[in-house]
């Protein structure tokens, strides 16, 4: 992903050639559309976000100061929607304790495949508050990153910090807690 | 030992570095830069008419101004008067000013809620031809 790319298609869309808005498209649709994928966990939903995400860029591509990198501008712009779109529509999510535990918890303890592991990884993000969710999917997704997440929720990297820890300590816990407490659910 | 995968903090970060990537689906580009192109193509949004509602705004301002003037001076003129200072010519001055205040209280809160229904329809008509 080059930044000079990004510079000379933003001139060229900029100067009327729409065309070269496909370039832009096709560098960085991979990583919003994963990005909304870990925000909702659902794909035909994280491919609409990313695409009113695209719309609203191409609506404000004037407005891109070239003080930041236009993939830092992007993925504030993308989260920014992202977040309010999800609290206008939450995604369907379980409580914490509502997850459900595996079948058969011995195989926690004999090493989850790595499958189900996500899985159950992946529910506890999502059923996370919002504030600690949305720091743990952008620190993540920024190669674990705290000024890049910063500048993409657009607070300070205090906060994230806190969060950050705050948000660990919670899926922390809950896992181990699913893991100190077998249980069967079907015999 | 047991594996516990919560008391691993190396543990928790590689399962949220390793989440899954999915690919943009086949007709993703081409549908979104379909979109560009009606984006593009499509007229501009009509602006609020900021230079035809000033008239109306300034009114507005001036007549809030007002309301607010003639509230104190109808609040400070109806509070007690000293039984010295009593006279007569003075007691009708006062009923007489309280009337007319009270009239044009009326009138300019009239006038204000006409010149908010007017704004509100002329915007909710714009938006509906836009």
């Amino acid at each position: 992903m080059s930044a000079s790319e990004d510079l000379s298609d933003v001139e060229r869309v900029l100067a009327g050639d729409i065309a070269a808005f496909e370039g832009i498209v096709l560098r960085w649709q991979g990583p919003l559309i994963n990005l909304g994928y870990r925000f909702c966990q659902d794909r035909g939903r994280a491919e609409e976000l990313a695409q009113e995400a695209f719309l609203r860029c191409y609506r404000a591509l004037a407005r891109w100061r070239r003080d930041a990198a236009f993939s830092t501008w992007l993925f504030a712009l993308a989260t920014n929607l992202y977040r309010t779109e999800l609290r206008r529509i939450p995604p369907r999510t379980q409580s914490l304790d509502e997850i459900a535990e595996p079948a058969d918890a011995r195989v926690f303890d004999e090493g989850l495949e790595d499958k189900d592991r996500d899985l159950v990884v992946r529910r506890a993000l999502v059923a996370l508050p919002a504030k600690y969710r949305e720091v743990l999917i952008l620190f993540y997704f920024h190669d674990m990153d705290v000024a890049a997440a910063a500048l993409s929720l657009g607070l300070p990297e205090g906060t994230i910090k806190a969060r950050l820890f705050r948000g660990r300590e919670i899926l922390r816990s809950k896992l181990a807690q699913m893991l100190a407490a077998p249980r069967f659910k079907e015999a | 030992m047991k594996r516990r995968i919560g008391q691993d903090e190396d543990e928790i970060d590689r399962m949220l570095e390793l989440q899954p990537r999915i690919l943009p689906s086949a007709g993703f580009t081409s549908s979104l830069m379909k979109a560009i192109r009606l984006e593009a193509a499509a007229p501009p949004p009509i602006l609020f008419p900021w230079k035809r509602a000033l008239p109306g705004l300034a009114a507005g301002a001036f007549a809030l101004a007002l309301v607010v003037v003639v509230t104190v001076v109808a609040v400070r003129s109806s509070q007690p008067i000293s039984a010295g200072s009593l006279s007569f010519s003075s007691f009708l001055s006062t009923v007489r000013i309280e009337e007319r205040l009270q009239g044009a209280v009326s009138w300019t809160f009239l006038a204000l809620v006409v010149t908010f229904l007017s704004v509100k329809l002329s915007m909710r008509l714009a938006a509906s031809q836009a």
